[in-house]
């Protein structure tokens, strides 16, 4: 299994660094470098090196993995398809593929920000491989499910918009709840219009409880999903990680374990129907 | 070696396989003969594994499922590549490794389809004829036991669909199980030991080769004159007597009745110009079956 992985993986590697959308991305990276640590100007600070390539990992990994999927979803890979036990292989190679191309473009880049940038050798440089590979691993994850490779039926539509419910929700949860709130209280006079006094009651203590802790407890309930990305943030910031923060990379991967789990079954029931 | 048990496959409105059952004999090569549309590339990519029938099963019989090599009909590959790197890649996928056993099997496979020459050129750079040999060079890297060839020799010189058909003849007699979708005739007629017609997504037509082209011989002999004047008395001879114009066709048992038949209408003075026998051609069930 381990050769035939390796084998694809290879191969899209190749075939994504050896074309010119590899080129556009190594441009890209100098560019990135050139604008966000100017040589001239220094850019000593840490957490500015810390956050700002790992942003750069991040929409990198979406993007080159979505190239990755999108190159991988094609009719001249039928051949190479056949020969694996299990499909999940080839979404392996896909997803291995995408990360090591962002990790050497990530790399590039947080080598060119040492010219006149943060002192790497302190404490807070062994902070850094982790937070970086568990972003990159989610962020490519993700942008699977955003392939035609992966989606079946309305899976793409469905993670992403549950994604967006959470995102919105949490935002909006102080603004969301009086919402919520008259369209119970129209719900419960209907319900007592035809009687039904039990079933008003419940909905006329859930308007209560909205209209009293439940703004706060909501927009918890939708946060808790961005727990680990706002731990980071703060983290960095505050220049180190309590134990709680510490463990918002393992909840990273744990999102991307779970993701990828799925994103594994939907792979290995769909049809492959490869563009030609 | 594979049975496939009332597959149903649509795409959307399109039913492109109807509850289809088919069982796959091992060390055959079964081929699959029908219009564009009848469902051949679905059936294949079915038993292939890349897409899912809607109801029915396709399974293995008393074994596990055997490595399987794939030819597409359309025949792309990553363009980017040389031939034999190409190859390269699907030994390293057929779990063969060793640099110099890689190129063993590499170079075999090349030879097998006459290709070694071109084992250093770009596949871009590679002629139609050349792409179609690539595609039956890959699938015989890993010696899998399953082959499926969807239109093996489209796009060659008769040279070349003479060269493949030898390859796939001597791969059969090395005992692979050959599953081909074709629309040469001709081609199927002479390397498959099995043949199912498929039109609209159903079987109308499953058989062995043999026998299909063996029933219904008929003798058919010309005469000089009209021979309608002689129809109630050959019909006398066998029911299975047909007349048409100045031809007489005896088919099925009529047909030992040649001779007698022949002495009566030289008696009436007719004149015999020939007679000639014949099988049927594999031309005449297909027009049956798609019909």
């Amino acid at each position: 299994m381990t050769q035939r992985i390796w084998v694809l993986t290879r191969f899209l590697i190749e075939r994504t660094l050896f074309s010119l959308t590899g080129v556009l991305y190594v441009i890209l990276a100098l560019v990135y470098w050139r604008i966000l640590f100017p040589v001239e100007q220094g850019t000593p600070d840490i957490d500015n090196y810390f956050l700002i390539i790992g942003a750069f990992g991040a929409v990198m990994a979406f993007i080159v993995t979505l190239t990755t999927a999108s190159r991988a979803n094609e009719a001249a890979n039928y051949p190479l398809i056949v020969r694996l036990p299990s499909r999940v292989e080839f979404l392996t190679a896909v997803l291995l593929s995408g990360l090591l191309v962002t990790g050497m473009l990530q790399l590039l880049v947080a080598l060119l920000a040492l010219i006149r940038g943060p002192d790497l050798f302190s404490v807070r440089a062994l902070d850094i491989p982790p937070v970086w590979l568990a972003t990159n691993i989610l962020a490519a994850v993700l942008a699977v499910h955003a392939s035609d490779f992966v989606t079946r039926g309305w899976s793409r539509v469905t993670i992403y918009g549950i994604l967006a419910i959470f995102l919105f929700g949490q935002s909006s949860s102080s603004s969301l709840a009086p919402w919520f709130a008259q369209r119970l209280n129209s719900l419960s006079v209907t319900l007592i219009n035809h009687s039904w006094v039990s079933t008003a009651g419940l909905v006329n203590r859930l308007i209560s409880w909205l209209n009293g802790d439940g703004v706060t407890t909501l927009g918890n309930v939708l946060g808790f999903v961005f727990w680990p990305f706002r731990a980071i943030l703060e983290a960095v910031i505050n220049g180190s990680f309590d134990s709680n923060q510490a463990l918002a990379p393992a909840v990273m991967l744990l999102y991307a374990t779970i993701l990828f789990m799925l994103a594994a079954d939907l792979f290995a029931n769909k049809d492959l129907d490869f563009i030609e | 070696m594979i049975e496939i048990s009332n597959i149903t496959k649509r795409f959307y409105s399109l039913v492109a396989l109807d509850n289809v059952s088919l069982t796959i004999p091992r060390g055959e090569v079964l081929g699959l003969l029908g219009p564009n549309g009848a469902g051949k590339t679905t059936m294949m990519k079915i038993v292939a594994g890349f897409l899912q029938p809607d109801s029915g099963t396709v399974r293995p019989l008393n074994s596990a499922w055997p490595i399987i090599g794939y030819k597409p009909e359309r025949l792309l590959f990553p363009n980017q590549l040389r031939v034999s790197q190409y190859l390269e890649m699907i030994a390293g996928l057929s779990n063969i490794s060793g640099q110099h056993h890689v190129k063993e099997v590499v170079g075999h496979s090349l030879e097998q389809v006459d290709l070694l020459s071109a084992a250093n050129k770009k596949i871009k750079d590679c002629s139609k004829g050349m792409r179609q040999r690539l595609g039956l060079a890959q699938v015989l890297i890993g010696n899998p036991p399953l082959l499926l060839l969807d239109e093996p020799s489209n796009g060659l010189d008769p040279e070349g669909q003479t060269d493949i058909l030898q390859v796939i003849q001597s791969l059969h007699a090395s005992g692979k199980t050959i599953v081909i979708s074709s629309h040469h005739l001709h081609e199927i007629t002479q390397i498959c030991t099995e043949l199912v017609i498929l039109n609209r997504g159903q079987i109308h037509y499953r058989n062995s080769m043999a026998e299909a082209l063996a029933v219904r011989p008929h003798v058919s002999i010309h005469t000089d004159k009209d021979l309608a004047p002689m129809r109630t008395l050959m019909q006398a001879l066998h029911p299975d007597v047909q007349i048409d114009g100045q031809r007489l066709i005896m088919k099925n048992e009529a047909m030992a009745l040649r001779r007698a038949a022949m002495t009566i209408l030289l008696q009436n003075g007719y004149d015999i110009l020939h007679v000639e026998q014949k099988r049927i051609t594999l031309a005449e069930i297909y027009a049956k079956a798609v019909q």
